[in-house]
C-alpha cells in the first residue's frame, strides 16, 4: 500500500520493489543500469533446489541399478559392466564437483535452482563472467560447506570438533546478511554477485490530458505542490486501483491542495477521475520542468517556479 | 483522443513529451522483448541473419532510450521496464562466452601458462611442503618401522607381505579390463584434494600447508616399504607414469591455495577485497588446468599403467609427460619482445 509509512523504502526502491537493494553497473554505452541483489531467502532456496536435484540423480541411479538384473549382465558381458561402472562413477563425480560450474557457465549462467528463482550469476563489474570465476566460487563451497558439514558428521563423538565446525559453517551460511550485496565468500574471491531478474511488463501510459480537459478538472501551479516521489506513489495507487485508497489518497490531496469542489453535485468527479486528472497535471508540470533542468524531489523539496 | 468539437480539427492532440516519446519507441521495445525471449528458449542458432544483425541494433536502441527515458520521463512503469529490458539484454549480450574455439585457445596459449607463471614462490613453497612431507615420511618410517600402520592404516601393502604379494601390487591388469572403475574412483579423489588445497586457502593458507605435509608422508612411507623389500625402482616406476602428472598438479593446487592465502594476508597496495578478487581469478583459471591435468593423469593411471608393466617403459612415460609440462609451463604464451 502506498502509505507515507513506506515512503523512505520507494524513494530508493529499483524496480519499484520495497526493501531490495540495487547495484549500479554503468555498462560500456554508458548508462547506469540498476541490478537487483539476490535476497539471502532466495538464496537459500535456490540452493535447497539444486541440493533436491544433486540427492535425486544418484538415488534414481541406484533405483535403476537395483532394478535391472545386473548380476547376470556382469557374469555375461564383463567389459561392458566395467564401463557402466565407470559411468555411474563419472555421473557421481560430476554431480558432487560439477554441477555448478556446468550450469553456470552455460548462457543462463545460472544452475536449476537459480533459474526457478529468476537469479543468475554476473561479474560484479559488469564486464564478462569468466569461466575461472565460475570455478572459483563453486570451489569455495568446499570450504564453506561440504568440509564443515562433512566434519560435523564425522565428529559425531567429538563434540568439540562437531561444534567448531558447526560454528564455521554458519558463520560462512551467514555471511550474506552482513553485506548490502549478500555476497557469499566466493563471491567475494571470485568477483561476481549473485542478482534477480525481474519480468518487469510495459503497461498503459495513465496520464490521459485530452480527457482530463473534456471533464473540466484543471490546477493551478500552486496546487501542484508535491515532487516527483510522491508522483510515483500517485502512479502506483492508480495501477493498483484499490477503491479504499484511492479515496484516502483523494481526500488527503484535496485537503492540502485546498481544492474546491464543484457546487453541483453532479460534476463531483469519481475518486480516480480526479486522481488521473491530478496525476496528468502534475507530471505535466514536472516533466515540463524537468526538460529544463529543475526537478523537485519530493514534498520537502522547495517548490518549482 | 476525442478532439474538442470547439478547437478546429487541425490541432494537435494535447500530449506529453514523454508520451511521444514512448510512442515512436515502443515498436522496438516490444521486439527486443520477443527476441530475447526467443533467444533464452531456442537459443541464438534459431535467428535468420537478418534478425541476428538486428539485435545489437535494437539493444543499442533500447539502451539509448532508457538513457533518454530518465531525463524526460516520470512514468515509473515505462523506466522500470525499460530497466529491466535492458538489464536482460545487456546479461545476454555481454554474457558468457559462446565460442568454444576461441576460449579453448586463449585459456591454453595463454592464460593458463600465464598464471602458473605468475605462482613462481608459492610454487617453490608447495613442492618443499608437498616433498618435504614425504621425506618426513621416509625417515619417520626408517627410523621406526610402526610409523607405517600409523600413516597407513589398513593398507594391504603393509609391512608384513612378501617381496612377491608385493610385486604383484606392482604388475598390470591381469582382467584385460579396459578401464578400471578404480582408476575413475582415484581420479575423483584426486581431484577433491586438489579443490580442497585451493579452496583452503582462504583460511590464510594454513589448512593448505597441512594438507600438503599431510598428502606427502604417505608416499614417502610407501616408497621406503617398497625400497626396503629391494623394490624401490619399481614401486618409484609404477609411480611416476601418472605420478608426475597427478602430483605436480596437486602441487599446482596447493600453490594456489597458499596464493590465496598470501593475497588475503599481505594485500600490497590494494584493499583486501580486490587483492582477493584478483588471486580468485588468476588462481581460478589455473585450478581448471589443473582438473584438466588430474583427467590425463586418470587417464594415464587407468590405461597406461594397466598396459605397460615394464618399469622402465613407465619412467619413460612419466618422465616424458613431465618434461612436456614443464616445456608448456615455461615457454608458451610469452610475450613476444618487440624491437
Amino acid at each position: 500500500m502506498a502509505k507515507p509509512a513506506k515512503r523512505d523504502l520507494l524513494s530508493d526502491a529499483p524496480y519499484g520493489e520495497h526493501g531490495r537493494i540495487a547495484t549500479q553497473i554503468s555498462t560500456p554505452e554508458g548508462v547506469v543500469l540498476p541490478f537487483l541483489n539476490a535476497s539471502f531467502g532466495e538464496r537459500i532456496g535456490a540452493l535447497l533446489i539444486d541440493f533436491l536435484i544433486m540427492a535425486l540423480i544418484p538415488l534414481v541411479l541406484f533405483i535403476v541399478w537395483l532394478i535391472l538384473p545386473m548380476e547376470a549382465f556382469e557374469k555375461d558381458h564383463k567389459a561392458a559392466y566395467s564401463i557402466l561402472q565407470v559411468l555411474g562413477l563419472a555421473v557421481w563425480f560430476f554431480v558432487r564437483s560439477g554441477y555448478f560450474i556446468f550450469f553456470e557457465m552455460g548462457p543462463k549462467a545460472a544452475t536449476p535452482g537459480k533459474r526457478a528463482l529468476r537469479l543468475r550469476v554476473v561479474a560484479h563489474d559488469g564486464g564478462r563472467l569468466t569461466p575461472a570465476a565460475v570455478f572459483t566460487r563453486n570451489a569455495l563451497r568446499e570450504v564453506e560447506l561440504y568440509i564443515p558439514i562433512g566434519l560435523i558428521l564425522q565428529g559425531a563423538g567429538n563434540s568439540l570438533l562437531s561444534m567448531m565446525a558447526f560454528l564455521w559453517a554458519l558463520a560462512l551460511i551467514l555471511l550474506p546478511l552482513f553485506n548490502k550485496q549478500h555476497a557469499r565468500l566466493g563471491d567475494f574471491l571470485a568477483g561476481t554477485r549473485v542478482i534477480h531478474m525481474p519480468k518487469a511488463s510495459l503497461s498503459y501510459d495513465l496520464a490521459d490530458l485530452e480527457g482530463d480537459r473534456a471533464i473540466g478538472l484543471t490546477f493551478t501551479p500552486e496546487q501542484l505542490a508535491y515532487g516527483e516521489m510522491e508522483l510515483q506513489v500517485l502512479e502506483q495507487v492508480l495501477r493498483e486501483r484499490k477503491p479504499a485508497v484511492m479515496r484516502a489518497v483523494a481526500d488527503k490531496i484535496k485537503v492540502r491542495i485546498n481544492w474546491q469542489a464543484p457546487r453541483n453535485p453532479a460534476d463531483m468527479p469519481t475518486d480516480e477521475a480526479f486522481l488521473r486528472a491530478y496525476y496528468g497535471a502534475l507530471r505535466a508540470w514536472l516533466e515540463g520542468k524537468m526538460l529544463m533542468g529543475k526537478r523537485r524531489k519530493d514534498k520537502h523539496a522547495a517548490a518549482l517556479t | 483522443m476525442a478532439d474538442d468539437p470547439v478547437q478546429p480539427q487541425s490541432r494537435p492532440a494535447l500530449q506529453l513529451k514523454s508520451q511521444k516519446f514512448r510512442e515512436a519507441r515502443q515498436g522496438d521495445w516490444r521486439l527486443l522483448n520477443a527476441q530475447l525471449d526467443k533467444a533464452e528458449r531456442d537459443g541464438l542458432g534459431s535467428f535468420s541473419v537478418d534478425e541476428l544483425l538486428n539485435l545489437p541494433v535494437l539493444y543499442r536502441s533500447a539502451m539509448s532510450s532508457l538513457s533518454m527515458a530518465q531525463s524526460i520521463s516520470l512514468d515509473r512503469n515505462l523506466i522500470t521496464y525499460l530497466q529491466s529490458l535492458c538489464a536482460r539484454a545487456y546479461v545476454y549480450v555481454y554474457g558468457p562466452q559462446t565460442r568454444l574455439k576461441e576460449v579453448l585457445s586463449s585459456f591454453f596459449v595463454r592464460a593458463w601458462p600465464r598464471g602458473f607463471r605468475s605462482l613462481g614462490l608459492e610454487l617453490a613453497l608447495a613442492c618443499v611442503l608437498f616433498f618435504g612431507g614425504a621425506l618426513l615420511g621416509w625417515l619417520l618410517c626408517a627410523q621406526d618401522a610402526t610409523w607405517y600402520h600409523f600413516f597407513l592404516p589398513g593398507e594391504g601393502r603393509s609391512i608384513g607381505s612378501s617381496v612377491e604379494e608385493l610385486r604383484k601390487t606392482l604388475g598390470g591388469n591381469t582382467e584385460n579390463d579396459p578401464l578400471s572403475p578404480f582408476a575413475v574412483f582415484l581420479m575423483g579423489h584426486n581431484t577433491q584434494v586438489a579443490i580442497m588445497a585451493f579452496a583452503f586457502g582462504i583460511m590464510f593458507g594454513l589448512p593448505t600447508f597441512a594438507l600438503l605435509i599431510y598428502n606427502g608422508i604417505p608416499l614417502g612411507a610407501m616408497l621406503w616399504l617398497f625400497a626396503s623389500k629391494g623394490l624401490g625402482v619399481e614401486f618409484a616406476g609404477w609411480l611416476s607414469i601418472h605420478g608426475t602428472t597427478e602430483l605436480f598438479a596437486i602441487v599446482i593446487a596447493g600453490a594456489c591455495g597458499l596464493h590465496i592465502g598470501r593475497r588475503l594476508i599481505f594485500p600490497g597496495d590494494v584493499p583486501r577485497k580486490e587483492s582477493l578478487m584478483v588471486a580468485g581469478r588468476l588462481t581460478g583459471t589455473v585450478m581448471i588446468g589443473v582438473a584438466a591435468m588430474l583427467t590425463v593423469a586418470g587417464c594415464l593411471e587407468g590405461f597406461g599403467r594397466q598396459m605397460i608393466t615394464d618399469t622402465w617403459a613407465r619412467f619413460a612415460i612419466g618422465g616424458a609427460m613431465l618434461t612436456l609440462w614443464l616445456i608448456y609451463f615455461l615457454l608458451v604464451g610469452r610475450e613476444r619482445k618487440h624491437g
